[in-house]
């Protein structure tokens, strides 16, 4: 490729500069950035991230340059040698688990012992008996064996009781037989199967003298620890490209009648008597559903930083972008406008960035509200009386049961932030108009790479089901007369005392009404669908839209209510001074107003608000909430604290740099250039010339 | 043809589209004579290069610069600064021999005489607006770049991957006279003026073209999309009904048959009929105003240009959108290369931004809007030259004794007239709104912004509506698929309300207790009358098996099998065995340089 004359090399932006226009938004506000940087992620954590990036910095093989050039293998090589270089530096530098976690957000990319280093240790942790952990769990924590979690089929994900895989039991030589009966029961999606793991835990149904006992964990060998093949009547291969998280080899996994030892069914909570062939019933089935309940968890505390990096990006690019001169300006502000400055891009950005705030809040709530059960689990563990349970938290006892709180909680919170999250990434990368649609954006790869959030860990749909089944229980136990017992059954309530004389919120007036309506159309809504199912007799199935709405309607509530919470705790004046608390109010109002606008319909029929109040709320509050943001927007998205190694965006470089960046990556870095094509139709040519392995290795 | 089938945006698309257009609307006879056949013949290769790096949205802004030297007479075309410098053009970085160049044409300012003037001191320029010249831009034989010129690739995207689309810059690069398309405007050659020859509207022409193709593909797209998870959906199973009563002997649910898929696919079904008969209406118009201009009469134009915009807003949407919420609907396999809608996804993903940013256009539609209820108010009187004056002066009359619309009667049918009068209603009565706060109250039109993008939508709703309906009167469909249709017009009706009610409301469209009962309707009709027929509706539109390019959404419904030969015997990554040894630097087992190699290309 010719390189670069220096005419070019000497041309700028038309002015004023992208670093300028920062540097006047960043004026515009007195907000303390760093204050509130530490406020949302304590100082600790703050010092942790960027001493680790110094150190990943440094090092070639995380060098992002090229991600958005290469193709699937070159990828999957490359996340590959990342992966074990992050091990490697882990031992060095003994990194704690956050310190592990700080650099993974940091690089930003799944990589290929992703499984091993999640689901298959906590599964072996957490379910593996003393022997077990000390067999199995023990040499994975030092990579000795790499493992990965293999459930879901070809045939079945969201119903785990639907799995084909069979594990036999064989009474004459104390083993199982693992096997795949038809081309449905191949494990399929599974994290670092493809092409990395040497184990797995395979989900398979417990077959005893012919009688299924449904899903069980297995742990079973499934490559030579040596030369890496497949072991005999194994079938592995990576699922093929996807949508996104293709730095991850997904995989598929048959078995041919595969013989493992006894010892090798997870037996903390059920197992099989080698001596009676009987099967040990769970001793208490809740407590398997504690790591699915802190995975979601998990999902709830990244959404707001997730969605956050896309904010990031956009903000800051919608305000180097100039694009129009507004309508209305006078003759001496002839310049164009930024396009933040329009309403339409506020609606849909600053409203976002509303949202991070409370998703972030929402998480840490979550986060709390996991701990506090984990501490009550431990201290009741030898009284729950676990014989009357069955097999899910659905059939736990509803109301006063924290479990079961957690766990309709965690289901719809998933749902939400996660929907939030995704689909509000993508509003940013549109808003970045014809840039946004560029790589080097940085938000369509990230995008891509987050979107199964929605669908694993439970199915953002199916999800809601959980909820509205809890939300049903609970308002039986306040319609029996129960006395409320926490913040769910205490909302029926009051919805019940006064569902006659009806509410009166002033949203526009006072924040805890804003609350108290979002709690109210939750109620509403909850004692509507227990109508439907308990007197009207309607079919579960034909429900399932209004319990989807139910779970969202209850979800949002909880959102709401954790900001407000957030804003009333005493660390939040004690940490902020008076401007920045402001500001939050103002974040706060936005993101409920603009949430019970978007739903004004369930809010009127349930009488929380009246038509003009909904008017108002656009027309007057929303609008206005929006003007007294703007000058804070660069600010607020600054507190994130986002690195630009970590954001990897031309257009959300922290200095502004959109043009020059985005010229360099496409004139510098692209191997595509380095390729001249002959273009005629009729010449079987393709290539004239073809510099681009030469290229590459110049780099 | 061929081309739709094989679906993958080739470097070749701008030659036929954008760069032979914009030669054959605003050539002149000469210049058409001239590039047309070139072009035909495939002699040479186009790109049409408008968007800048700084300015895409506001054309009047771009920063090439044409200067016209009148010694030479020449322009010199040349990128000031590096925000000049084009981007996103497509089948420039690669492919294009030539260009369409969108530029500012500078012109000598004619000089008036003064008594100081120092004689040979350079002329002041002016600034006649951007113009399109034929430019070409790499050597026919060794397909370099001329000299002065700087093109190359932008780099990798969202989707689009199979299309260059370039930057260029210009240094001091001179291009004859001829250059300059000339057939609505041109440059005097002799004396340097600036002359006029129609209407400057008409180049929007071809635009609204473009705009026009958008639509009737947009409900191809989407009918892509449509027919995979309804195939897919139909043949997938989870979990067994919880209400039935011996649950051992039956199979499982077919996950199409649950509420929650059927909410988010059948209504999309329906949209792409919607879209097909709105998109035969398009053309119909375009096709009619084609017809005036060409006669001299640039009277259509406004209402075709706003016409197209507000619908190219919101049925690249629909297709946008809808692909996503197809592909989430199918759960994990959704996510997978086999769904087919990976590809489809990301390449349409752009959709909304080109051609007119899907936000900002919204504001053509409401302005044309907001002009027709003005003229409206202060004529009531005049006879209708169209149809929407009309109905803006029959809704003037009414409005304030009008009674909402009773669309689902007492016994329970839907009248159909009655609907899509609701939707007229609602998009008249936030037209007059516009009106009372730009034109009598003189609000700020940037605090409208938002206001006006859904009067924007509300309107492209109600031609969507109107078309749908007009369709179903004048259709030769026999029955049962007739009443099918009028199912599938009820559907999107009915769920398009229900996702804005409250506007309904508000507007005095409709009342309370009828948006009340507009869930449950929704959901009766997907359940009893469309669900039955959703395969047999998605086979209706022919889309062969070549192009759906999907495991999930094979005619046969061979989903699985399909899903398997393609991961174990199509992929690549399956021929390579890793060394996973944390602490080995060999990454690819029996090549002990591979850390290395993959070093030197970070
Ligand atoms: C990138 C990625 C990585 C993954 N990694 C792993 C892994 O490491 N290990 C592993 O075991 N799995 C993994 N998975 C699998 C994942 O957990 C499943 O895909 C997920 O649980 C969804 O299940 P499904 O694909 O069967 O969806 P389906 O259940 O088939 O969903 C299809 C549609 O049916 C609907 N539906 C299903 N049941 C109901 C119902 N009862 N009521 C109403 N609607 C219903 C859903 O809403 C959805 O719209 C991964 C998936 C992806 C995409
Ligand atoms: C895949 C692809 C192919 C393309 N091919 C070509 C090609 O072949 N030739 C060519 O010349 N161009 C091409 N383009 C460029 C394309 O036409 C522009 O990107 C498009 O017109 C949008 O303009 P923009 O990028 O300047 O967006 P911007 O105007 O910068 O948009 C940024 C944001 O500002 C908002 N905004 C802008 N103005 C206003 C306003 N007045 N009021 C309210 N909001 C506003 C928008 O809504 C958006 O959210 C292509 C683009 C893509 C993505």
């Amino acid at each position: 490729m010719a390189p670069t004359p220096q005419w070019v090399k000497e041309l700028k932006p038309s002015g004023p500069q992208g670093h300028e226009l920062l540097k006047q938004e960043r004026a515009k506000s007195k907000l303390p950035v760093e204050q509130l940087s530490q406020f949302l992620f304590t100082r600790g954590g703050l010092e942790r991230k960027h001493g680790i990036l110094a150190i990943l910095e440094k090092e070639k093989v995380f060098y992002k340059s090229q991600n958005y050039f290469a193709g699937r293998v070159d990828r999957f090589e490359t996340a590959l040698a990342r992966a074990k270089r992050l091990r490697q530096l882990t031992v060095q530098h003994g990194w704690s688990v956050e310190d592990f976690r700080a650099a993974t957000e940091l690089i930003s990319e799944p990589g290929p012992y992703g499984l091993h280093e999640s689901m298959f240790l906590i599964t072996l942790r957490d379910q593996g008996t003393p022997q077990q952990r000390e067999k199995f769990y023990k040499p994975a924590l030092n990579y000795e064996i790499i493992g990965c979690y293999a459930q879901t089929e070809l045939g079945h994900g969201s119903n785990v009781r639907g799995l084909e895989t069979t594990a036999t039991w064989n009474a004459e030589d104390q083993t199982f037989t693992i096997h795949s009966p038809h081309l449905t029961a191949s494990k399929w999606w599974i994290g670092s199967l493809g092409r990395t793991a040497n184990h797995a835990v395979v989900m398979a149904q417990l077959v005893i003298a012919g009688r299924s006992h449904g899903p069980h964990p297995f742990v079973v060998q499934i490559r030579d620890l040596k030369t890496h093949e497949p072991l005999e009547n194994i079938h592995i291969g990576d699922i093929g490209p996807k949508f996104g998280y293709n730095t991850m080899d997904n995989g598929f996994l048959l078995f041919n009648n595969v013989k493992i030892p006894h010892f090798n069914m997870l037996a903390r909570f059920s197992s099989v008597d080698p001596q009676t062939n009987r099967y040990m019933r769970p001793s208490s089935p809740s407590l398997v559903y504690g790591t699915l309940t802190w995975v979601r968890s998990t999902i709830v505390m990244q959404a707001g930083g997730v969605l956050a990096r896309g904010v990031t990006i956009a903000t800051r690019y919608c305000a180097v972008r100039r694009q129009f001169q507004d309508r209305d300006a006078p003759e001496w502000e002839k310049g164009e406008n930024q396009v933040l400055n329009y309403t339409m891009v506020q609606i849909r950005l600053l409203t976002l960035l509303a949202a991070t705030y409370a998703l972030h809040f929402t998480g840490k709530g979550m986060m709390q509200l996991y701990e506090t059960n984990q501490n009550k689990m431990s201290q009741d563990v030898g009284q729950v009386g676990s014989a009357q349970r069955g097999a899910g938290p659905e059939e736990t006892h509803s109301g006063s049961d924290l479990l079961a709180d957690l766990h309709a909680t965690s289901c719809g919170l998933k749902s939400l932030a996660s929907t939030i999250a995704a689909e509000g990434l993508e509003t940013c990368r549109r808003a970045c108009g014809g840039h946004g649609y560029s790589s080097f954006s940085g938000i369509g790869p990230w995008f891509a790479d987050y979107l199964p959030t929605t669908t694993w860990e439970g199915d953002n749909y199916m999800l809601s089901q959980q909820v509205a089944r809890y939300l049903l229980k609970s308002a039986r136990s306040v319609m029996k007369g129960e006395k409320p017992t926490n913040d769910t059954t205490q909302i029926l309530s009051n919805f019940l005392a006064k569902s006659d004389i009806g509410a009166a919120f002033d949203v526009l007036g006072r924040d805890e009404d804003i609350v108290a309506a979002f709690a109210w159309r939750t109620a509403f809504l909850t004692f509507e669908a227990l109508k439907h199912r308990d007197e009207q007799k309607k079919a579960w199935n034909d429900l399932l839209v209004d319990f989807y709405r139910l779970s969202r309607a209850h979800s949002q509530y909880l959102v709401v209510k954790n900001f407000y919470e957030t804003l009333q705790s005493p660390s939040l004046t004690a940490e902020l001074d008076p401007e920045t608390v402001t500001v939050m109010y103002k974040l706060f109002r936005l993101h409920s107003l603009h949430t019970l606008e978007n739903e004004a319909s369930e809010f009127y029929t349930s009488s929380a608000v009246t038509v003009r109040q909904i008017q108002l709320a656009r027309t007057s509050a929303v609008m206005r909430l929006l003007e007294e943001l703007r000058p804070h927007a660069v600010r607020l998205v600054d507190a994130w604290d986002f690195p630009d190694w970590q954001l990897d965006s031309s257009l959300g470089r922290y200095d502004g740099k959109v043009y020059e960046d985005m010229f360099y990556r496409a004139s510098e870095q692209n191997p595509l250039n380095a390729i001249t094509v002959d273009p005629y139709p009729d010449s079987p040519v393709l290539f004239k010339k073809n510099d681009s392995a030469q290229f590459k290795s110049k780099l | 043809m061929a081309d739709y089938l094989v679906d993958e945006m080739s470097p070749y698309h701008l030659q036929m589209s954008m760069f032979v257009t914009t030669i054959r609307e605003q050539g002149d006879e000469a210049q058409r004579n001239h590039w047309l056949p070139q072009i035909e013949a495939w002699k040479i290769i186009g790109a049409y290069a408008q968007t800048e790096q700084g300015h895409g949205s506001n054309v009047r802004g771009l920063e090439l610069q044409a200067r016209w030297d009148p010694k030479k007479k020449e322009f010199e075309l040349h990128s000031p600064t590096l925000t000049a410098s084009k981007w996103w053009n497509g089948a420039l970085g690669r492919t294009a021999t030539h260009a369409i160049v969108v530029a500012q044409l500078l012109l000598p300012q004619i000089q008036t005489p003064s008594i100081d003037a120092a004689d040979d001191a350079e002329p002041r320029y002016v600034s006649h607006g951007p113009h399109p010249f034929v430019v070409r831009i790499r050597d026919q034989d060794t397909h370099q770049p001329l000299p002065g010129i700087v093109v190359g690739d932008i780099g990798p995207k969202y989707g689009y991957t199979s299309m260059d689309n370039g930057y260029m810059l210009f240094n001091h690069f001179r291009v004859p006279h001829a250059a300059m398309l000339a057939r609505y405007s041109r440059v005097d050659p002799e004396t340097s003026a600036f002359q006029r020859t129609g209407s400057s509207a008409v180049v929007y022409g071809s635009l609204t073209n473009v705009r026009a193709n958008i639509i009737m593909h947009a409900r191809l797209v989407l009918a892509r999309a449509v027919t995979i998870a309804v195939r897919y959906c139909s043949i997938r199973r989870q979990f067994k009904d919880r209400d039935a009563l011996d649950t051992e002997s039956i199979p499982e649910t077919v996950v199409l048959d649950y509420p929650t898929v059927m909410i988010r696919v059948l209504p999309l079904l329906a949209t792409t009929f919607a879209l097909h008969y709105t998109g035969e209406a398009m053309y119909e118009l375009y096709r009619r105003s084609r017809e005036s201009i060409e006669g001299g009469d640039f009277g259509s134009l406004a209402e075709l240009h706003s016409t197209s915009s507000g619908l190219k807003s919101l049925c690249t949407m629909y297709a946008a959108d809808g692909i996503e919420i197809c592909r989430r609907a199918m759960g994990g396999h959704g996510f997978g290369g086999g769904s087919g809608l990976v590809q489809i996804n990301a390449d349409y993903l752009s959709k909304p931004t080109v051609e007119g940013d899907n936000w900002m256009i919204t504001q053509q539609v409401s302005n044309y809007l907001i002009k027709k209820m003005t003229a409206a108010v202060e004529e009531p009187h005049m006879e209708s030259k169209d149809a929407l004056s009309d109905h803006f002066r029959r809704y003037l009359k009414q409005r304030t004794t009008a009674r909402p619309q009773e669309v689902i009667t007492s016994n329970g049918t839907i009248d159909d007239t009655a609907l899509v009068e609701a939707f007229k209603w609602r998009a008249a009565t936030l037209s007059y709104q516009a009106y009372q706060q730009r034109i009598v109250q003189k609000q700020r039109w940037n605090t409208l912004l938002i206001s006006l993008h859904k009067l924007s939508r509300a309107y492209s709703e109600s031609i969507l509506v109107t078309n749908f309906h007009s369709a179903l009167q004048n259709s030769p469909l026999s029955e049962p698929t007739r009443s099918t249709m009028r199912d599938l017009f009820h559907l999107y009706a009915l769920h398009t309300i229900d996702s804005d009610a409250r506007t309904f409301q508000t507007t005095g469209a409709l009342s309370a207790v009828v948006l009340d009962a507009i869930p449950d309707r929704v959901l009766d009709i997907m359940t009893q009358k469309v669900r039955p027929h959703a395969v047999k509706l998605v086979d209706s539109w022919a889309i062969p098996d070549y192009l759906l390019d999907s495991a999930l959404g094979r005619y046969d419904g061979k989903v699985y099998e399909e899903l398997f030969q393609k991961a174990h015997r199509e992929n690549p990554l399956n021929r390579v065995t890793f060394n996973v040894d944390w602490r080995s630097s060999e990454i690819v087992k029996g090549d002990k340089d591979s850390e290395a190699r993959i070093l030197a290309k970070l």
